[in-house]
């Protein structure tokens, strides 16, 4: 074993004590802003003028615009939704490796369409693309293609199959939209995008990308929804701390060092039942307004994604709430019927823990394993041979292949 | 499985000797009322050296720690449940028991000079072929010297199964009395084994 876990051992054992010291202090301050919750509940003018001076101020405190008269709103989902189509997708991918046979690069996108209450197995698509090509490896620049280009590409694939998947299972249905068809993506909804990023137009494209996908899945009447396990975000506790400071002492050091910073929205919310929501709130984020500008047209304002934590714990198998970060566009987030609808059956999926199960089938289907790479390369090497070239590994990956197992010793 | 023409494929040979060999297959459970391969089935691999023969003689189906926490949990949505069956790829393996080999109206009742090959694609026999393979009985002798558990049961299996393949009632109790016979020579010296086998040929 090349990892030496005896001489970590002191160093475990401490982070122990430390991780129990801590959890102790977030308690205690988590307790504090479950009482400024409790004592000012109300969204007043004053504090929305508070929000908006924050975000003006730092444009990187990832703060919220609540969209309720209150913060500690709950809903509850009342019933269940007998039939409902359930589509996720997912995608995995292989990185251009300098010290490969060759240069290329692999992605693949798995997907599922659940169709709740019909009793048949689900259709699996799996759909792997491989890149290779010079204008697909190198940029204007003559760069090889960055982690985060890729990873942008495999967004844009994931977010197609799902509007392609939605808007034939609607027409499958014949149009009838009695039936109701969410769409599910693993992550936040919008595209991620650098903060600070230098190049305005990929964002731009970005986005225009995304409200496009989201035009075609909006026309078959699809419910879009972002899903994010466990969230650590901070949305709500960023706007508990503005509640007792005065506007006219909102500065960037104040906002940086709040009181409830290290605590997350979800030790506020643990208190939320099985199959309940919070209230709304909007992201006070630039992809979000990059978002509502980009999806304007004429004398219509533009959308904005929205949010809420919900319990997505089952009663009687879960002992401590299970959340998970909802978010939706704004045509959604508009209508709580949709939003019902989508939490139930949501809900009703997460099986057989509390997590979706179409994320995690989608996440299988789309998975390229370690050996599926192998091969893959392997296949690559044949049809070079075939091909009078001969493939060879830099020295630098023939080494790490020799020491891939573990040494003896 | 699948149904191809006439012929329903079983699946393809996972690892194999000249004694045995295993099948691997997706579908075993999402069709098993209509095709699923019985114990003592009759099955074939079609290669280019001919057909290898064998009885099925154990199935096996494998888990995944996805299936164990969906069992755990007590998970009863039927889609989920037709997922797990039909689409994940977790395989249904089949093994088999070689008990001849040949090709076209030629079949020797002895074990293949050489083994099937990996990935090739076996089929349920069909009467035609399950009544030719069975016309003589030299098949039993292999199936009674295999060191199997249960393989009375799965000669049992076989042998009805042979019988069912014949048209008439008459045959097919004609066939399983020749069966006897040829059972009473060959365990002539284990009689309580062969009360066991004739016990449940009734």
């Amino acid at each position: 074993m090349t990892l030496e876990l005896n001489r970590l051992t002191r160093d475990v054992d401490q982070m122990g004590q430390a991780m129990t010291v801590r959890r102790a202090e977030l308690a205690s301050r988590a307790a504090e802003a479950g009482r400024v919750l409790a004592s000012q509940p109300q969204v007043t003018a004053e504090l929305l003028q508070k929000i908006e001076k924050a975000r003006q101020i730092d444009e990187w405190r990832r703060g919220a615009v609540p969209l309720g008269a209150r913060l500690d709103e709950r809903r509850r989902i009342e019933r269940a939704v007998p039939r409902a189509v359930l589509i996720a997708a997912d995608g995995s991918q292989i990185f251009p490796d300098r010290s490969a046979v060759t240069l290329y690069y692999l992605l693949n996108i798995g997907a599922i369409v659940f169709r709740e209450g019909s009793g048949q197995a689900p259709a699996c698509l799996n759909q792997p693309t491989l890149y290779y090509r010079d204008e697909d490896l190198y940029d204007a620049d003559g760069q090889l293609r960055t982690e985060e280009y890729i990873g942008a590409q495999r967004n844009r694939l994931e977010l197609a199959a799902l509007a392609d998947l939605a808007v034939a299972e609607r027409e499958a249905l014949g149009g009838d939209l009695s039936t109701p068809i969410v769409v599910l993506i693993d992550g936040p909804l919008l595209p991620w995008i650098r903060s600070g990023t230098d190049n305005e137009e990929v964002a731009r494209e970005e986005i225009d990308f995304f409200i496009s996908q989201m035009r075609r899945l909006r026309a078959v009447q699809a419910i879009p929804i972002g899903y994010i396990d466990r969230p650590r975000s901070a949305y709500v506790l960023r706007i508990l701390e503005l509640i007792n400071m005065p506007l006219e002492e909102i500065t960037r050091d104040r906002l940086r060092f709040g009181p409830f910073v290290g605590l997350t929205d979800g030790q506020l919310f643990e208190s939320l039942l099985p199959g309940e929501r919070t209230g709304l709130f909007e992201p006070n984020s630039r992809a979000n307004e990059r978002y509502e500008a980009r999806s304007a047209t004429d004398g219509v304002s533009g959308d904005r994604i929205a949010f809420c934590y919900a319990n997505m714990a089952r009663p009687g198998r879960n002992e401590e709430a299970e959340l998970a970060r909802l978010e939706m566009p704004g045509w959604v987030a508009g209508r709580p019927d949709l939003i019902d609808i989508a939490q139930s059956v949501i809900a009703a999926n997460c099986e057989p823990g509390p997590f979706p199960y179409v994320l995690a089938r989608a996440h299988e289907l789309a998975l390229v394993t370690e050996e599926e790479r192998a091969a893959l390369d392997e296949l690559v090497s044949q049809v070079m041979w075939r091909h009078g070239m001969t493939p060879q590994l830099s020295t630098k990956a023939w080494t790490k292949q020799l020491t891939r197992h573990p040494r003896r010793s | 499985m699948e149904e191809n023409g006439n012929a329903i494929e079983v699946g393809r040979v996972l690892r194999s000797s000249t004694a045995d060999f295993t099948v691997g297959t997706q579908q075993l459970i999402a069709d098993q009322d209509a095709l699923t391969p019985r114990l003592g089935a009759l099955i074939k691999t079609v290669g280019a050296q001919g057909n290898v023969f064998g009885l099925i003689c154990n199935v096996t189906i494998e888990d995944d720690a996805f299936v164990r926490q969906l069992v755990a949990a007590g998970v009863n949505n039927p889609v989920m449940i037709e997922d797990q069956r039909q689409r994940r790829q977790v395989p249904v393996v089949i093994e088999v028991l070689t008990v001849g080999y040949g090709d076209g109206n030629a079949v020797c009742h002895r074990l293949p000079p050489q083994p099937p090959r990996t990935l090739d694609m076996t089929y349920v026999c069909n009467n035609a072929e399950l009544r030719l393979f069975s016309e003589r009985h030299d098949w039993l002798r292999i199936v009674l010297a295999t060191p199997a558990v249960a393989v009375d049961q799965i000669l049992v299996a076989a042998l009805r199964t042979a019988a069912a393949a014949r048209p008439s009632l008459y045959e097919q109790e004609q066939y399983l009395v020749g069966a006897g016979r040829e059972l009473a020579r060959l365990l002539a010296l284990d009689l309580p084994r062969l009360d066991g086998i004739l016990r449940q040929l009734r």
